[in-house]
């Protein structure tokens, strides 16, 4: 109910026209809309649930606490993601540095197999985990690997088109994103193949406002080759909770910080 | 009755001209409805088990039919892999991914799939094996040594020998496979490249067979018509004449392939044969008629009354000869076959049509003819009919039979036994693929690429779980431990423990996630204990409901695959523990010993967890389902022949009985070529039971028709001898029994019995016109022979153009025709009179009682 007010809310601002005059330039709503989506607060925390379904509507479930520190705004972040469900793959880690002059540094831990591995900076556009979300969706894709136009301005959204500068590292020929006007979040993206066919489709469809900032709780990426999806759902959010440096450290690998990853008050 | 309908044909000729265009026009422009099934699947009932359980199977693995495109390179020092072939593989790729009706996501090709390796020493990297193509000729020796370093790529995506590159095309639909190929082949044409290319898989062969049938039968049959209407003229040297039979047999074709469209039936490889199988019988009731008709008129005698007349005589040899061919063909119901039912049901059906037809058309057609025109065919065939070669050699034949009796029985005995020494030798075995002959781009493809890889023929062997136990027991247990604490406090749980449990893997995971929900909400330790005993409750159970992923299953499976590639009959297998050895082989650094199964539920787990984390999570669904209770295992099969998928069963059935299966777990086939293998089962025991059936029927009704037991099973004589001669043939030929010669048994029948009922009947009605058992067996090497000669040669040659066809099983019926039509008449014309010569007097009564004889003769021989 509270969710849905919030949406209400937020939709009626923008309705009412309480906006600002239009940007008009591309990259600087593309960087309006980076900081929105992936540098709420200096640091955050959130529990995540996936269902990957199949085009059969067989389902595959994953729930992990994400936590992160900014180490600059639009700059350089840190990730730590830890594993809870399903129970046999409980406790795998991934940490990753995320970088935004060089390729990224990732690591991972294995319990079933008691293995860390670095993971070679390679390709970010595959599978994260078995769903329909990748690893760069995980952190976010740098604003200036891709080229930005503006394509309309409308009462509540921008519709921006973006194309690879290095279209042989990826795998879309262009995607193109609605971005609402007043939170900046990205509300859809559609992904076209070289051959002009949408192939993939992330869409938000709840957004909440927690510790003042308008966070997406629901959202869904749909491969439109194969029929599957993935529903995410972001829970147990905070921001500015204070996690020290330490965190992010090879160390939560084998040890990850219990007291960290602890779900906050009611 | 009988001669009302024959009256009616000659009194009224006009009308029966109408009705017959009428049912021309009517069925012809159902005709236009065709619609085409090419697929063998369908040899079996919808609801057969083992096609049920083949398409569950498809689905629950969302396994597609493929095309297997190879490209070969013969002369490079390293194969294919070089920058050339390896640009090419990588463009042909992307172009094959751009045509409708490839499932883009599943096409697997170096281009499109994952490479997992080491860079550097502790770090892991996954990438596309090749996304872009090679520059240099050293990157592609690299890939060459990361393809090395994956069994499920090596001697299937690439030959062990490195000379072939293989593209599996996932296809939506079956029927899209011929156009495809064509396709495929276009964009290959296109490519700048010296690499050969071939494009073969089952799928491709039979569409392509469906394709090149329906372009055959707009050859082979208007020719086969041609050569017997060219045949006939010969005979009866009169065009006008002969184009009457042609009529008979164009519109019974068109009646009955109207008829079987317009009903809905689709036309399968066999209806398709029907046009083939109707155009000799419908003639050979009308040769009869006009042999007579021809031998009997003269210009003062009145056509209407000779023809009349002519029918009349005929028509209960020819009504007898209609039935038992149908009941040949009716006995085909008694194969469990699908389009082998409806095949011989409308076959029967075209018989009886042929026989009515026959008898009011040909008259009606007769009377219609200008005297001058009948004038000049009685001119033209009066002499030449008694005195040709043929009318000579019979008689010639007739009198050495019944000279030399016992010996050509003692001739035809040893044949005989000779004959079921081959028929013993029979090999059953089928390959779709083997319809092509032996130079045809598919049979080429075919053997090229099953000598570079794997193999081409898919078969899957599945593996299912199932604990009914384990849930309900699960569900107790909960609901023992909820007992105590209040519902309301937990509904979330509550409902996620009553929900559907149709799905295990989905019911265990939201349930987990409620319980979880619920503990984060909880008040009070009590609720937050429960919960918390609930929740490790749950984890349990859906740990041991993953049962394909417990390491000792995998290595279970593992022995199952070294049981299958150590037979040799199998190319290869692909299957989930080798996903697993990898994974683990790499994440552990990449050295050989680690190629392995890890030794804990969670070590497998996460391997492929990390196997899910490429660009084709989705390939993991191919070999295991989402919830881990049933796992395939792909083989790779050189050969698609029924034989060799057999052997490969046996082989599985013996490793089973040594080795049997855990508690729980169900064992099952799919894939096409095991699906032939079952229909081609089917119907070799089908076609028996036809046989068998068809058979006592036709005996029953020769014995009812010469009211003599003696004379029925005399009547067997020349359709066995022909059976057992055919498949005898067959078996000192060492030419395998497959579709096309287990239909043709029925064929055989009923073609064989025709000539055995005209002989026997016109000898009795001889032997009471002339009262001498003598006289008769002279005379019937007169008219009655020379028609059954006529009708033999007629449909002998007539089949020739079969010969030329590019489709194997035409030819095997052209051969067939011929092979029946030749053995088939000596039988009738040799053996027969041969064992008449010593035992006429015995089958024939009539020879017994002279007092019946002085009844007179209703036809004039023309002798």
């Amino acid at each position: 109910m509270r969710r849905k007010l919030l949406l209400t809310l937020i939709t009626t601002l923008t309705a009412t026209g309480a906006l600002a005059d239009p940007l008009t330039d591309a990259d600087e709503i593309v960087a309006r809309a980076n900081l929105a989506a992936y540098y709420g607060g200096s640091d955050g925390r959130s529990e995540v649930r996936m269902i990957i379904s199949d085009a059969q509507g067989r389902q595959q479930r994953r729930q992990f606490t994400v936590l992160r520190r900014d180490i600059e705004d639009a700059g350089d972040q840190q990730f730590l993601v830890v594993f809870s469900q399903p129970s046999d793959v409980r406790n795998t880690v991934f940490l990753v540095d995320k970088h935004i002059d060089r390729d990224d540094d990732r690591w991972l831990y294995l319990p079933g197999l008691d293995l860390v591995k670095r993971i070679s900076a390679g390709d970010k556009r595959t599978s994260f985990v078995g769903a329909h979300y990748f690893y760069e969706d995980v952190s976010g894709r740098r604003p200036s690997e891709d080229h930005h136009a503006l394509v309309e301005t409308t009462d509540g959204t921008y519709v921006l088109k973006h194309t690879p500068i290095d279209p042989q590292t990826v795998e879309f020929a262009s995607y193109v994103t609605w971005i609402d006007r007043n939170t900046f979040l990205p509300m859809k993206i559609e992904y076209a193949n070289a051959a002009g066919k949408l192939y993939r489709r992330v869409e938000v469809f709840e957004v909440e406002e927690i510790d003042g900032h308008p966070t997406v709780t629901t959202s869904r990426v749909s491969d439109l080759l194969s029929g599957g999806q993935t529903d995410m759902q972001f829970r147990y959010i905070k921001y500015d909770v204070g996690l020290p440096k330490t965190v992010f450290t090879e160390r939560s690998l084998r040890n990850p910080p219990a007291d960290r990853l602890r779900r906050p008050e009611k | 009755m009988k001669s009302t309908l024959v009256e009616l044909g000659a009194e009224r000729p006009r009308s029966v001209y109408a009705v017959v265009l009428f049912l021309i026009v009517l069925t012809g422009a159902l005709i236009t409805r065709i619609e085409i099934d090419t697929d063998p699947e369908n040899m079996l009932p919808a609801h057969q088990a083992e096609r049920v359980f083949h398409n569950l199977v498809e689905d629950r693995f969302t396994l597609h039919d493929a095309l297997v495109v190879g490209l070969v390179n013969d002369d490079h020092p390293s194969g294919i892999y070089n920058r050339e072939s390896l640009t090419v593989l990588h463009e042909l790729s992307a172009a094959i991914l751009r045509l409708d009706g490839v499932i883009a996501p599943d096409l697997m090709s170096l281009a499109e799939i994952d490479n997992i390796g080491q860079e550097g020493p502790g770090t892991i990297r996954f990438e596309w094996m090749m996304r872009g193509a090679p520059v240099t000729e050293q990157q592609a020796l690299e890939i060459r040594d990361k393809v090395s370093r994956l069994p499920l790529l090596l001697d299937t995506l690439v030959s062990g020998d490195g000379k072939a590159a293989a593209i599996y095309v996932p296809i939506a639909s079956k029927d899209l496979s011929h156009p495809l190929s064509l396709e495929i082949r276009a964009l290959t044409e296109q490519l700048d490249s010296d690499d050969a290319f071939y494009i073969t898989g089952l799928p491709v062969a039979e569409d392509t067979f469906g394709h090149d049938m329906f372009v055959q039968m707009a050859i082979s049959a208007p020719l086969a018509g041609l050569m017997i209407f060219l045949l006939m003229l010969y005979f009866f040297r009169s065009a006008q004449l002969v184009i009457a039979p042609m009529l008979v047999a164009m519109v019974t074709v068109i009646v009955s392939m109207g008829s079987l469209i317009g009903l809905g039936f689709t036309v399968h490889i066999m209806s398709s044969m029907i046009p083939i199988f109707l155009m000799p019988i419908a003639v050979v009731d009308s040769v009869h008629i006009m042999s007579a008709f021809a031998d009997s008129y003269s210009p003062e005698s009145d056509p209407k009354a000779t023809i009349v007349r002519v029918v009349e005589d005929l028509i209960t040899p020819m009504l007898f000869t209609s039935l038992t061919s149908a009941v040949g063909f009716l006995s085909l119901l008694l194969t469990p076959i699908p389009p082998v039912q409806v095949f011989g049901v409308f076959v029967a059906f075209g018989i009886m049509f042929a026989f009515l037809l026959t008898i009011v058309l040909i008259p009606a057609y007769i009377v219609r003819m200008k005297p001058s025109a009948l004038a000049k065919l009685t001119s033209r065939s009066r002499t030449p009919h008694t005195d040709t070669l043929l009318a000579r050699a019979l008689r010639g034949t007739g009198r050495f039979a019944m000279r030399r009796g016992k010996l050509i029985t003692t001739v035809a005995v040893l044949l005989v036994g000779i004959s079921i020494a081959g028929v013993l030798r029979i090999e059953i075995n089928d390959n779709p693929v083997r319809w092509f002959k032996a130079n045809h781009p598919i049979r080429v493809a075919d053997t090229v690429l099953n000598e570079h890889f794997a193999g081409t023929y898919d078969a899957f062997v599945v593996l299912t779980y199932e604990d009914g136990d384990a849930l309900p027991r699960f569900i107790a247990t909960a609901n023992a431990l909820l007992a105590n604490l209040d519902r309301e406090l937990v509904p979330a749980v509550r409902e996620a423990l009553d929900a559907d449990t149709d799905e295990v893997g989905a019911y265990y995971g939201a349930l987990i996630a409620a319980i979880d929900d619920a503990l984060f909400e909880a008040d009070g330790q009590a609720t937050i204990d429960v919960l918390g005993r609930l929740m490790s409750l749950a984890e349990d159970a859906q740990t041991t409901s993953k049962y394909f992923q417990r390491p000792d299953v995998l290595r279970d499976i593992t022995g199952i695959q070294q049981a299958l590639t150590d037979s040799g009959f199998v190319g290869k297998t692909n299957a989930l523990p080798d996903v697993v050895k990898v994974v683990n082989r790499e994440l552990r650094g990449g050295d050989t010993a680690d190629y392995r199964i890890p030794e804990s539920v969670a070590g497998v787990a996460q391997t492929l967890l990390q196997y899910q984390s490429s660009h084709r999570p989705q390939d993991l669904w191919h070999m295991v389902t989402p919830d881990f209770s049933s796992t395939a295992i792909w083989l790779q099969l050189k050969s698609g022949d029924n034989q060799d998928m057999s052997r490969v069963m046996a082989v599985l059935d013996s490793y089973v009985d040594s080795h049997p299966l855990p508690a729980g777990v169900e064992m099952g086939w799919a894939g096409k070529t095991y699906i032939n293998v079952v229909w081609q089962g089917a119907m070799v025991s089908g076609m028996l039971k036809s046989l068998a059936g068809a058979f006592v029927t036709v005996f029953l009704i020769m014995a009812l028709l010469f009211r003599s037991a003696r004379l029925g099973l005399f009547a067997m004589v020349p359709l066995s001898v022909t059976i057992v001669g055919i498949y005898g043939i067959i078996g000192w030929v060492g030419k395998d029994y497959d579709m096309p010669i287990a239909v043709l048994s029925s064929l055989t029948l009923g073609l064989s019995v025709d000539f055995a009922i005209h002989f026997i009947e016109r000898t009795r009605a001889l032997i009471k016109s002339s009262g001498s058992f003598m006289t008769a067996t002279a005379q019937i090497f007169e008219e009655p022979a020379r028609a059954i000669a006529r009708n033999a040669i007629v449909i002998a040659i007539g089949f020739t153009p079969l010969f030329f066809a590019p489709l194997v099983p035409y030819i095997t019926v052209g051969a067939f025709m011929a092979g029946i039509m030749a053995l088939s008449g000596i039988a009738t014309l040799v053996l027969l009179p041969a064992l008449m010569s010593w035992a006429g007097p015995w089958l024939f009564t009539e020879t017994r009682k002279p007092g019946e004889l002085s009844v007179p003769a209703p036809q004039a021989t023309s002798v």
